[in-house]
């Protein structure tokens, strides 16, 4: 396991408490904010990811998507995310983890051994590629490489997957594991509990490693109720949703600060 | 009349990968949300299914002859062997008629099969498609009025506009229209649309237009569509004694040049696709795939050759919504690799041009994107200079959704 993400869920288990995992897109709506935005992240979540923005993707609902054309035409690359981690992680001094998040041809045409070794360079803790098939030789190639450098390969089920599919994505897996709540796009609907239930079942019984649940989580009434049943709770739309109702307003990232802050609070187990 | 039967020729890997096994590059694959595999892989299923029943597959050829009319004839144009020169000097130029289909494209062959399985085999009550010249969502359309379905389509905004006739004649049928915004707001995005659409209905099946997106869709596109080569080469046989000495087809993402191509992959005919150069490949204004600078990429749950800027998709710009695709189909990229199918480009203002003459000079209104092949066959064969050919070209479509465009190029060109 990532060193990070261990400190992270042990210091989490030991206060009883679930941890929050916030998303936003990196470079939206700028290079300087999303720095200041992820700073901001950094001190209310267990863990932050940053999404590398790509145009043609498929399972992102119009907020984030938004977010991604925003990113671009502020030009935002593989390249350019590497250099704002690596930036805020060197100001912020601590180990808060940090996480990509993007889709698989951004990775593929950096070159998937230059990715890997860059996010060690760049101190990136951990990946999640949205479109990834086990069965590809690109997955293969990227988990084999980030297990040499101990970065975290973190994977999507979601509820339409069977046990079969769960126990072999659960071997390319380390870290924790990203259950997607119900069947739609980030952001579009509402956590579905018993998705999350049914599918933690399955993962527990063959598995010991951290869950992380993601989809539809806005509220700390929603946050409460799925920290009773996993470790971590990822919150993307909500906060990026802020991020695009105030791309001129000074108090951006404060605002984002107390969306996160409220969060929290429905943290404990 | 009997559908010669599909042979396998050229089938992909059991993860759906093409492998070129000089380069040990891939082709296809399925890259996608993990919510959408046990999706594909019922897809899958069923496809393997339909094609392995003689029952089903009786009773859909039935529908392809009847309702779709498949056994559209090939005609000999001597009209355009007499413009570059006559058939003593350039050989026969025959054109595959698929333009007379029901809904007056190549398009149907794949749509109603595609939708006939959902109906039958799938179960699906809802199908959800992309389009681009709406000559696909017209046919999916179409089908899903005969065999009561509901029918949802993601179109661009800027296709919406182009081929408003096609988009109303879908609407007509009873489809639902879902405009789409985003990105170049054309057939590339509608696709990623579709996509997302479906995650949300997972009961529902996306019935894919071209030979595109996530194993299994390329293989099975290009296998219902083979339906129209099968035909063509029995046809083109009958009439000549042998198969084309060239085929001619145009490519967007690949859909019509594998629905006559596939057949004769193994046979002598040196195969011809065609991309639209728009206002000229050196220009970066075009939708040329394959001669347009692309590299190997992953979208839409698929790893082809894909134009890009950065890591980013690029806008593909031509007058044909559906040749606005930047990027070819795995089949398709993997053929162009090994050296099986030789690739041209025609430009906007050219094709137009061809689109008047097919007018004017064969009585004959083709869709745009038919224009593309037309003027870049009739270049290959004036240079070719070989009497004893024979010369195939696709023309794979009707233009009526293109009419009001081109009455307005013409006034103003005379």
């Amino acid at each position: 396991m990532n060193k990070n993400f261990q400190e992270m869920f042990a210091k989490a288990k030991q206060e009883k408490r679930g941890s929050l995992i916030g998303f936003a897109t990196g470079m939206d709506p700028n290079y300087k904010t999303s720095k200041k935005i992820l700073i901001e992240m950094s001190k209310h979540c267990g863990a932050v990811e940053v999404g590398i923005p790509f145009n043609t993707s498929t399972s992102d609902s119009a907020t984030i998507m938004d977010a991604n054309m925003r990113a671009i035409k502020s030009g935002a690359n593989t390249e350019k995310i590497f250099k704002l981690i690596k930036e805020v992680k060197s100001e912020i001094k601590n180990n808060v983890p940090f996480l990509i998040m993007t889709y698989m041809n951004p990775v593929y045409r950096y070159s998937i051994k230059k990715f890997a070794k860059k996010c060690k360079t760049s101190n990136v803790d951990g990946l999640i590629i949205v479109d990834s098939n086990n069965n590809s030789p690109e997955d293969k190639e990227l988990s084999r490489e980030l297990k040499k450098i101990n970065v975290a390969y973190v994977k999507l089920v979601a509820p339409t997957n069977d046990e079969a599919f769960i126990k072999e994505t659960l071997k390319k897996c380390s870290s924790w594991i990203y259950v997607v709540s119900y069947a739609g796009l980030t952001g579009s609907k509402q956590v579905n509990l018993g998705n999350v239930k049914k599918i933690s079942k399955l993962i527990r019984k063959n598995s010991k490693i951290p869950i992380g649940v993601g989809f539809g989580i806005r509220t700390k009434s929603d946050v409460s109720k799925v920290i009773k049943i996993a470790d971590a709770t990822i919150v993307g739309s909500g906060i990026v949703d802020i991020v695009g109702k105030n791309i001129k307003n000074h108090n951006l990232t404060k605002k984002i600060g107390s969306y996160l802050k409220n969060l929290k609070k429905g943290l404990n187990k | 009349m009997k559908i010669p039967p599909f042979k396998e020729i050229n089938p992909p890997n059991k993860n759906g990968y093409w492998i070129n096994h000089k380069t040990k590059e891939t082709y296809g694959g399925q890259y996608i949300s993990p919510l959408l595999i046990p999706n594909l892989q019922k897809v899958e299923k069923c496809f393997e299914k339909a094609i392995n029943d003689k029952k089903f597959m009786r009773e859909l050829e039935e529908k392809l002859l009847t309702f779709i009319g498949v056994n559209t004839p090939i005609l000999r144009s001597t009209e355009l062997e007499n413009l570059i020169g006559g058939q003593k000097k350039v050989g026969k130029i025959y054109l595959k008629r698929t333009d007379l289909h029901h809904d007056s494209s190549h398009k149907p062959v794949n749509s109603f099969s595609s939708c006939y399985m959902a109906k039958h085999i799938f179960k699906a009550k809802k199908i959800i498609c992309e389009t681009g010249a709406s000559m696909h969502s017209r046919s999916v359309a179409a089908a899903c009025a005969m065999l009561k379905m509901d029918c949802e389509v993601h179109i661009g905004a800027v296709d919406a506009e182009k081929v408003s006739l096609n988009k109303d004649i879908s609407e007509l049928y009873g489809a639902k229209i879902v405009v789409v915004n985003e990105s170049t707001k054309s057939l590339l995005p509608a696709m990623a649309s579709a996509l997302r659409s479906w995650q949300s209905n997972p009961d529902a099946m996306y019935v894919v237009g071209s030979v595109a997106g996530p194993s299994p869709y390329p293989r099975m596109v290009r296998t219902w569509a083979s339906v129209i080569g099968r035909i063509a080469k029995q046809q083109f046989k009958q009439m000549t004694g042998k198969v084309p000495s060239t085929l001619f087809c145009v490519c967007g993402g690949g859909s019509n040049l594998m629905s006559m191509a596939y057949p004769l992959l193994k046979d002598k005919t040196e195969i011809f696709a065609v991309e639209s150069g728009g206002e000229g490949i050196h220009t970066g204004r075009h939708g040329a795939t394959i001669l347009g600078g692309s590299k190997m990429g992953i979208l839409l749950g698929f790893k082809s050759k894909v134009v890009m800027k950065s890591a980013q998709i690029a806008e593909s710009l031509t007058e044909a919504s559906g040749l606005d695709f930047a990027a070819v189909g795995p089949e398709v990229a993997y053929l162009n690799d090994i050296g099986r199918i030789k690739f041209r480009s025609t430009t906007d203002i050219e094709a137009k041009k061809t689109f008047l003459m097919c007018c004017e000079k064969l009585g004959i209104v083709p869709a745009i994107e038919a224009c593309y092949v037309i003027n870049a066959a009739l270049k290959e064969i004036k240079k070719r200079k070989n009497p004893r050919e024979n010369h195939l070209i696709h023309l794979c479509g009707s233009g009526e959704s293109n009419v009001a465009r081109m009455i307005k190029f013409k006034r103003e060109n005379e």
